[in-house]
């Protein structure tokens, strides 16, 4: 073996630069943090907007200076870092296969490994537009790389198709930079993106939003000259004569995240549909035994401050199993999404923490609810629920001794 | 009499009450929708002066990348914004640069600075030495 070390974390961005403190706060002597590009931070570095921390730092940072202030906390520790390095495979038993301009490639084993890719953005392809294939169409991200890092505007007259909150940032920083954003057009019939978005990013700047449409054709040989707009019915196909073309030189897209799990599966970690990341439990340990989970690449959080939280989770527990004091306990307890729950995380129970859930609900209700677990007989009450907004909330191990069989969430009207 | 409504999104907190006004010679006569007082803070504040954070980049030379992030230590009025881009689309910074340094003070006549919000580090290859980099007038 080439390296040695007790937590490796895979990523830099806000999950895995959290990770990598915090297991070296929790006492993991060796800590090893890979990053596949030149510097730290992932995708904060090109999310030049405020919101970032709110509730982790009580502070409204902006995505670099969140970075900075994680990647100023690790210089202060003996934390390695290797930048510049891809991790090409994982096995089981976490050895992890990497290769950098330095070393070549090259083997760790480590004790244990906490999973941070994150994400990446759902392509035009997934999403099937018929029509030509010119320049112009890009990902929301990509854009934002663009504009944000590498100072190219990508266009002047652009479409945005998908309400997701990287659109709508985009929208408004495009707007900004003297492009012109013809419309946000979202095929659900509710905001894919948070409602502070929506206000700062399109009202300020009175860019329309039309819910329950879609672009159906992209026209344009050589460059995007402009694009067909349609309405959607409830089964979410397009209205035939509700078309309308809109000239533009450029469509942006932000359909979506999906986490980033090649690596995952090559490690044998079950994956779920219901996240499409990992299942994990509370601890935030995959089916793999030692190998924890954290951030997007466990579920798309709206909030760097749920993805900090699951990363500081992960890595106590991966220094904890890294240093022996990992009990097998009791067999964990499956939890199921019941009514009106799209999306929940973690999947599994196992008895070793408070439980922290995340939850997503299937449809908007903007009439008060209850969160039910059952067969707990457990209720929490909120104002709405809304898919566009995860909620959060943590039931106490006290609370949970008592569980025997699979724990049901589900969202009802009070 | 002039009379005039207006619809806010009160965005103090998550929950994003929908708040409709009726203004009577520009004076607020009544207000809906709102759940809390800070609603009715929120909207005076809009009707009053608009105030936003700006963050957006600045152009610089000598370093990894085109652009160094930046953005207003306070929230500036909203209609300045554009003014505020245009005139830092004028500067160009060079590399090593630290975060928090400030690159306008007092921008365009209010008492907030633009500073830097992350470090760049100089570099012997900067990739921005590329001949076409498409200015952003250009666009
Ligand atoms: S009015 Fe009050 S409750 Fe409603 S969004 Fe504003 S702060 Fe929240």
């Amino acid at each position: 073996m080439d390296v040695e070390a007790d937590v490796i974390v895979i990523g830099s961005g806000p999950a895995g630069l959290t990770a990598a403190l915090h297991a070296h706060e929790s006492g993991a002597r060796n800590v090893l943090l890979l990053e596949r590009e030149e510097e730290l931070g992932g995708i904060l570095k090109q999310c030049i907007h405020n919101g970032f921390g709110l509730e982790q730092f009580k502070k409204d940072y902006t995505g670099p200076e969140y970075a900075e202030r994680l990647i100023e906390e690790l210089e202060k520790t003996n934390v390695q870092c290797f930048l510049n390095t891809m991790v090409v495979s994982l096995s089981p038993d976490r050895t992890i296969t990497a290769v950098s301009p330095e070393k070549g490639v090259f083997h760790i084993k480590s004790r244990s490994v906490v999973l941070a890719m994150g994400c990446r953005e759902r392509p035009r392809s997934s999403i099937n537009i018929p029509g030509t294939r010119p320049a112009g169409v890009y990902t929301a991200g990509v854009a934002q790389r663009f504009v944000n890092i590498d100072g190219y505007l990508p266009g002047k007259e652009v479409v945005i198709l998908g309400s997701g909150d990287i659109g709508l940032i985009m929208a408004r920083r495009l707007t900004l930079e003297g492009a012109r954003v013809k419309g946000v057009y979202e095929i659900m019939d509710y905001p894919g993106g948070l409602k502070r978005n929506i206000v700062q990013c399109l009202n300020d700047f009175d860019i329309p939003l039309y819910l329950s449409h879609t672009v159906t054709e992209i026209q344009g040989k050589e460059r995007v000259e402009g694009v067909v707009v349609s309405k959607v019915d409830q089964k979410m196909n397009s209205i035939s004569g509700s078309e309308q073309s809109i000239p533009c030189d450029t469509l942006l897209l932000s359909v979506g995240l999906i986490p980033e799990n090649e690596l995952s599966k090559e490690a044998g970690v079950e994956l779920t549909p219901i996240t499409k990341g990992p299942v994990t439990t509370e601890t935030m340990e995959t089916r793999v035994p030692g190998i924890f989970s954290c951030g997007n690449v466990s579920t798309v959080f709206d909030l760097v401050d749920y993805v900090a939280e699951t990363g500081m989770i992960a890595a106590g527990n991966a220094a904890r199993f890294a240093a022996g004091d990992w009990k097998k306990g009791r067999n964990p307890v499956e939890i199921i999404p019941g009514e009106n729950v799209r999306m929940l995380f973690p999947q599994r129970y196992s008895f070793k923490d408070d439980l922290i859930l995340f939850v997503r609900s299937a449809k908007p209700i903007e009439k008060p609810v209850n969160i039910e677990l059952s067969p707990l007989g457990m209720r929490l009450k909120r104002l709405y629920a809304r898919p566009n907004e995860m909620i959060r909330f943590k039931v106490s191990r006290d609370k949970l001794k008592a569980v025997t069989g699979p724990i049901e969430v589900s969202i009802t009207e009070r | 009499m002039n009379v005039e409504k207006k619809h806010f999104t009160c965005v103090i907190c998550p929950l994003g009450c929908e708040i409709d006004v009726e203004l009577q010679n520009g004076k607020v006569v009544s207000m809906e929708g709102n759940k809390c007082q800070k609603g009715e803070e929120f909207v005076s504040q809009e009707l009053e002066e608009a105030m936003r954070i700006l963050t957006t980049t600045v152009s610089i030379k000598g370093a990894k990348w085109a652009m160094l992030p930046v953005r207003t230590d306070k929230p500036i009025p909203k209609r300045l914004l554009s003014k505020v881009i245009e005139q830092l689309a004028t500067i160009e910074l060079h590399a090593p640069v630290r975060m928090y340094h400030v690159i306008v003070k007092g921008i365009a006549g209010t008492d907030a600075n633009v500073v830097a919000t992350r470090n760049m580090k100089k570099v012997n290859h900067p990739k921005n030495a590329k001949k076409d980099l498409i200015s952003r007038k250009e666009g």
